[in-house]
């Protein structure tokens, strides 16, 4: 398991918090190798999280895109209507490997603390998330899922009130209680080895991508394109592909047009040390972590996963940012070409998959991880105005 | 904590303590996520920051206090790493700075930092923590530099649960067995004589009070009653253990 990623990663904490990673490193290590931890991963993937998702034609979607045929990977259709459900499986039983009552998350779109919670009480661990504010306000079905699965939800009211500021305050509730509380980390972000676990265990999209492609069209596709916020989806998306010689594409939030640096970390960061890695951030030229804006919860963030940064520096993958409006537009464009409305943060790499597929030929095959399903991000769009087709 | 608004009163506040017989201090330097502090020390940045403090402001309230105590700056790593290790730490010890606190620099991450401060006779300090083991309490004590900073709790400044008492002397015992000339400091919690003393009962060379002296600047107290205040936490004369080395952090 590596420390780093080329120059990216490390692990910047508190001293406090060293022995805890240190055991939670170990214990992941010998979890993978162990037959038993596996078969009860997959177990429960199957049986609880309805895995594997479904590899799904979108006919009407390519018909307007007029090019390239665009597959959707059904993240949407796993329990609790998010790939988070993935990390957070697993996770939470390390947790309970590690003898560990208590679980402790983040939050920026509900996604993860719905999956956080969904795990917490089917292990029977005590559940608390931490969520931004302005969050709450904008996410607030999944506050209530939350509290209705029997979890804690902490309002946080420091910085901007978003998923950084959840970030920071669920690291300070561990530096306090690490000796009985596991902080179940949604992202692929964060100190070592939490990168590579969250990677690890979102890898089962990837690898399902690849299986599905070769029964679906009898090959891989052309080009593979997932959303990154913190990046995970997109990581585990990644992941199983990096050794083929499909094109890879990441998609990050840029906020609204002509304003700002949105939350596209890769894309408009430059090389930092936030919430103990060192990856890309959005900062000022003093070392200020950026506010940041999207219309997206859960992209946005002023960090990215270690792993993301040196994909972007070596090339294999390309990351380019979408506005709100567009991310608005896909929404749309999923919801009445195909039937199914998505959450706001694969719109992002719905709109980038449809630009990418009309400037393809016919013959080639875009699939676009579907990370979450969009019924929490009904109020969002209602409000916003329908931006022109 | 550096803050803009308080450079006037900075000068005379440190020599209220310095006059009350605290032996150095601890510049704090704000930055947006300081995932090691508690409200009154995440507060307190959040205000110096929305003051539009900057680093230029750091480098002159180093100017100031250096002349008067002995300085370390505290501050989180991304802050000295956005100026690039060898510049930052130039520049802190040409105002005057002798010590720099990271506390969210691991002994795993330090190489670059260790080599960089060395370069710039700056003490880089390196902190211990409750549940730290004693082979890496020894990692600890050979690597710090000024001395060795012990966190008293589990949680963040100002907060959390006081961790054992017998945990604590044993971390202090096993730095001093293995760098001798190290001071232990003990942080993180300090707040009246009952918290300090607990750091002398532990062995420690001295104490570090941050969040409780930030409360008093924050709610406007002036330096004679700060200084008043900080001779209230010294051990008095006789009393056992009592080496007096107070530091303050956080001004």
């Amino acid at each position: 398991m590596p420390r780093r990623f080329g120059p990216y990663g490390g692990a910047y904490v508190p001293e406090t918090l060293v022995p805890a990673l240190t055991e939670l490193e170990r214990t992941w290590r010998s979890a993978r190798r162990d037959p038993a931890f596996r078969a009860e991963l997959r177990r429960l993937s199957r049986t609880f999280g309805g895995r594997p998702t479904p590899l799904h034609y979108a006919p009407r979607l390519t018909h307007r895109a007029g090019g390239a045929q665009i597959w959707l990977k059904r993240e949407d259709l796993v329990h609790g209507g998010a790939h988070k459900f993935n990390n957070a499986l697993g996770q939470g039983l390390l947790a309970r490997r590690m003898g560990k009552p208590r679980l402790i998350a983040e939050t920026g779109a509900g996604q993860h603390g719905v999956a956080t919670a969904m795990i917490g009480a089917a292990l029977g661990l005590a559940t608390e998330v931490y969520m931004g504010e302005v969050d709450m306000e904008r996410q607030r079905p999944n506050v209530e899922r939350m509290r209705l699965l029997g979890a804690t939800v902490r309002p946080v009211a420091t910085g901007s009130r978003t998923l950084k500021d959840a970030i920071n305050a669920a690291l300070r509730d561990w530096i306090a209680n690490v000796r009985t509380t596991h902080y179940l980390l949604g992202s692929a972000v964060g100190p070592h080895p939490f990168p590579s676990i969250v990677a690890d265990l979102q890898s089962v999209i990837g690898t399902e991508i690849r299986r599905q492609s070769r029964a679906a069209f009898g090959r891989l596709p052309d080009l593979v394109v997932a959303c990154v916020g913190g990046g995970s989806n997109a990581i585990g998306t990644f992941h199983p592909l990096l050794r083929t010689p499909v094109e890879l594409l990441g998609v990050e939030a840029g906020g609204p047009a002509g304003r700002g640096a949105g939350a596209a970390s890769l894309t408009r960061g430059r090389p930092g040390i936030l919430h103990g890695a060192y990856s890309y951030v959005l900062q000022s030229p003093d070392g200020q972590v950026s506010d940041t804006e999207s219309i997206s919860a859960g992209l946005d963030y002023a960090g990215v996963g270690p792993e993301h940064a040196l994909l972007k520096d070596t090339g294999r993958v390309r990351y380019i940012a979408v506005h709100d409006a567009d991310a608005l537009r896909a929404f749309h464009w999923l919801a009445e070409d195909e039937g199914i409305l998505p959450a706001l943060e694969p719109s992002h790499a719905i709109f980038a998959a449809v630009r990418e597929a009309s400037r393809r030929s016919s013959r080639q095959r875009v699939v676009v991880t579907l990370s979450g399903r969009g019924d929490k991000d009904l109020e969002v769009v209602l409000r916003a105005a329908r931006p022109r087709a | 904590m550096v803050d803009r608004a308080r450079a006037r009163t900075l000068g005379p506040t440190v020599d209220a303590l310095a006059a009350a017989g605290a032996a150095g201090v601890e510049l704090g330097y704000p930055f947006s996520d300081p995932i090691a502090d508690g409200p009154t020390l995440s507060a307190a940045a959040q205000t110096a920051l929305g003051h539009r403090t900057g680093w230029s402001d750091l480098l002159a309230a180093a100017t100031t206090t250096s002349r008067r105590l002995p300085t370390a700056v505290m501050t989180y790593a991304n802050p000295v790493w956005r100026h690039g290790l060898d510049p930052a730490m130039a520049a802190l010890a040409g105002a005057g700075a002798t010590g720099l606190i990271v506390p969210d620099l691991s002994l795993e991450e330090s190489g670059p930092w260790v080599r960089a401060s060395a370069r710039h006779g700056l003490s880089l300090v390196l902190l211990a923590a409750p549940g730290t083991s004693a082979a890496r309490v020894r990692r600890l004590a050979r690597t710090s530099r000024g001395f060795l900073y012990l966190v008293s709790r589990y949680g963040t400044t100002g907060a959390g649960s006081p961790a054992a008492a017998r945990q604590l002397r044993a971390i202090v015992s096993v730095a001093h067995r293995a760098v001798p000339a190290r001071p232990v400091l003990v942080g993180f919690g300090i707040r009246d004589r009952a918290t300090a003393a607990a750091a002398f009962a532990a062995g420690a060379d001295g104490f570090i009070v941050g969040s409780a002296l930030e409360e008093r600047i924050a709610s406007g107290a002036r330096p004679r009653a700060i200084g008043a205040w900080f001779r209230t936490l010294l051990p008095t004369a006789g009393a056992p253990n009592g080496r007096g080395t107070g530091r303050t952090n956080s001004l």
